[in-house]
């Protein structure tokens, strides 16, 4: 068990170096470099020459490439993740006081689409073929081809203006910090998030519990006597939810990715927000470590499903 | 050679399934599947007729997409603008057809790139296995350890925007599902007699590869085309309402939607964004459809 979350770790290391060598690519693909930033453009003029080179020697500026990737990778090592052009603050701080804020949505919204899309998902394969299960479904392909930032609009539109229901953006009213007082802020984008994941989950499950209900321990279970209830949920159900959970794995990365639109719309002040100003101001440290901390979390998320599923199913071997 | 036969017989049925043939003959088919292919049928006329207005758009709409008119900003639908016009005056159903063109460009472009890069990679070395095949599904593993936006929006700020850097950066993100749906299917049919025959007969790999193997894979391969293509479409209209995607001087649906991040836009001209919105979700719900129906068709489990 722990020589098998080792070696699961071990087998992240060359990746990472792999990734990081293209995101110090793309730092450096992009024109100008430290010093330029440093020094404001009328400044430039009275500068020596000298004087710049001076200082990109200071920096490491004139090493070779490799020996600049591996001060940089030394850098990160240590937590030094460079710093934002425009602002000088340390991207590590600017990741730490937005990350927060998108996990507490995404969360929210993976839970929503994994709940209501199983639950949906088990409700029309009980009921194949029924209006219910055709409705489900057609509003699943509606659900899966509309822009979720059209959706996003509409729900503002109906559920703060027409309805009054919640407040207009942002995660939380000024002084209010306790997370019942912000609440009514989280409802809105989550649920919006939420349902434009949860089509997905939806099918996935409905599949794999329509596909669980015609094998032969149903048929015995069934033929025993037992409740349909207790046949459909306990014999059904249990073997259809392994699926759902890989499905569930393979949509981890939208836990960063999937909330950046939904942010932007609801003035959410995470992680995608940020990096969209970024992108915007051409921000490249930003914008590359951003992406990095996006892959490591992945990364590791995908490391502890594989942990799970292991310890959930015992038909996995650790080796 | 029965796998083969089978094929065939499949993609006889695709193709007439495409032709929106199968919906009212076969009489053996279940209710459900009839129903799936209404839907299919369904889908492809409506495809057709927004593909046609945007390709013949200067026959359906007298206005440019691009031209401003001060004196008639924000004008609500009447009988000369018929779904009115935006904040500086350009007509919104112009914009809709000429955006058309570019969104449906986007997706379609960067679905087929996408798929001749990954089907390519996927066929041969899914057949050939080996180093080369290591190779690419290590990078195509890199690719996808990104979250999807992220990455989209990393290699904006590299490459700039442009339409045609959109493009490439949808292909570049996009192949590695194509190749690893490819190689899957590469994967099973190596194991098949014909392919073992093909290979004592000394037949060059590029030919079996390509030529034997690869026509008996193209049922998912164009199901996949579908569902990129409305993919990419969505992308592309994310993209381009957060003023990332295609330069905002170009109508794409995206871009004529985007002025509905304003507040007040959004409550009180409803026209700027809901006949875009409608059109955009209409069209890749008809591609989703067109993707679901020939799913079906491919999938002989689903042959009655």
């Amino acid at each position: 068990m722990v020589s098998y979350i080792l070696r699961k770790f071990l087998h992240l290391i060359p990746m990472l170096f792999v990734i990081s060598f293209l995101i110090y690519l793309g730092i450096e693909l992009m024109p100008g470099d430290a010093v330029d930033f440093m020094i404001s453009p009328d400044e430039m003029a009275t500068v020596s020459a000298e004087a710049l080179a001076q200082m990109r020697s200071t920096l490491g500026l004139d090493k070779p490439f490799p020996v600049r990737y591996f001060i940089w990778l030394g850098n990160l090592l240590r937590g030094d993740f460079g710093y934002s052009l425009q602002s000088g603050v340390a991207v590590s701080t600017l990741v730490m006081n937005t990350l927060p804020a998108t996990l507490e949505l995404s969360v929210a919204a993976l839970l929503i689409s994994t709940l209501a899309g199983s639950f949906l998902g088990v409700f029309s394969a009980l009921r194949k073929n029924s209006i219910a299960d055709n409705a489900l479904s057609i509003a699943g392909m509606i659900g899966v081809a509309i822009p979720q930032f059209l959706f996003g609009l509409i729900a503002i539109i109906v559920f703060v203006f027409n309805l009054g229901w919640f407040p207009v953006g942002g995660r939380m009213a000024p002084g209010q910090e306790a997370f019942l007082q912000r609440f009514e802020y989280l409802v809105l984008p989550a649920i919006v998030l939420g349902l434009s994941m949860t089509a997905g989950v939806m099918r996935y499950s409905r599949a794999s519990m329509l596909d669980s209900l015609n094998r032969d321990y149903v048929k015995t279970a069934r033929s025993k006597g037992l409740p349909e209830w207790r046949v459909n949920l306990v014999h059904g159900f249990r073997v259809a939810c392994t699926p759902v959970a890989v499905l569930i794995g393979f949509r981890l990365p939208m836990l960063i990715g999937g909330a950046v639109v939904i942010e932007q719309i609801f003035q959410w002040p995470g992680l995608g927000v940020m990096f969209l100003g970024a992108v915007r101001s051409q921000n490249t440290p930003i914008v590359m470590m951003v992406g990095f901390f996006s892959v490591l979390l992945v990364l590791l998320a995908s490391i502890i499903v594989d942990i799970l599923t292991a310890i959930l199913d015992p038909r996995i071997k650790f080796n | 050679m029965s796998s083969k036969a089978l094929n065939k017989k499949m993609d006889m049925l695709l193709a007439r399934e495409l032709a929106g043939e199968l919906s009212h003959s076969k009489k053996s088919r279940t209710l459900r599947k009839l129903h799936a292919n209404k839907l299919a049928v369904i889908g492809s006329g409506i495809f057709l007729v927004i593909l046609i207005l945007c390709i013949f758009a200067p026959l359906f709409t007298r206005f440019s997409s691009t031209d401003v008119d001060l004196r008639n900003r924000l004008s609500p639908p009447g009988s000369v603008h018929i779904f009115g016009t935006d904040q500086i005056g350009r007509d919104i159903w112009a914009r809709i057809l000429y955006g058309g063109r570019v969104s449906i460009l986007v997706g379609m472009g960067s679905a087929i790139g996408a798929t001749i890069i990954g089907v390519s990679f996927g066929t041969y070395a899914g057949y050939k296995g080996g180093f080369l095949d290591a190779m690419i599904m290590k990078t195509s593993e890199l690719f996808m350890s990104f979250p999807q936006i992220i990455l989209v929006l990393i290699l904006v700020t590299i490459t700039g925007q442009s339409l045609w850097n959109i493009i490439f950066i949808f292909v570049l993100t996009g192949w590695p599902s194509m190749y690893r749906m490819t190689r899957s299917q590469m994967l099973s049919i190596r194991e098949e007699e014909y392919v073992q025959a093909l290979r004592a007969f000394g037949i060059n790999d590029f030919l079996i590869a390509f030529k034997h193997m690869l026509p008996n894979a193209i049922g998912p391969i164009f199901v996949n085309i579908t569902l990129s293509t409305a993919m990419f479409i969505l992308q592309e209209s994310a993209l381009s309402f957060l003023g990332l995607g295609v330069p905002s001087n170009v109508s794409t649906w995206g871009n004529v939607l985007s002025p509905a991040q304003n507040i007040t836009i959004l409550r009180e001209n409803w026209w700027i964004w809901l006949p875009v919105g409608s059109v955009l979700t209409i069209f890749v719900l008809a591609i989703n459809f067109i993707g679901d129906g020939l799913r079906d068709a491919a999938d002989p489990t689903q042959i009655g």
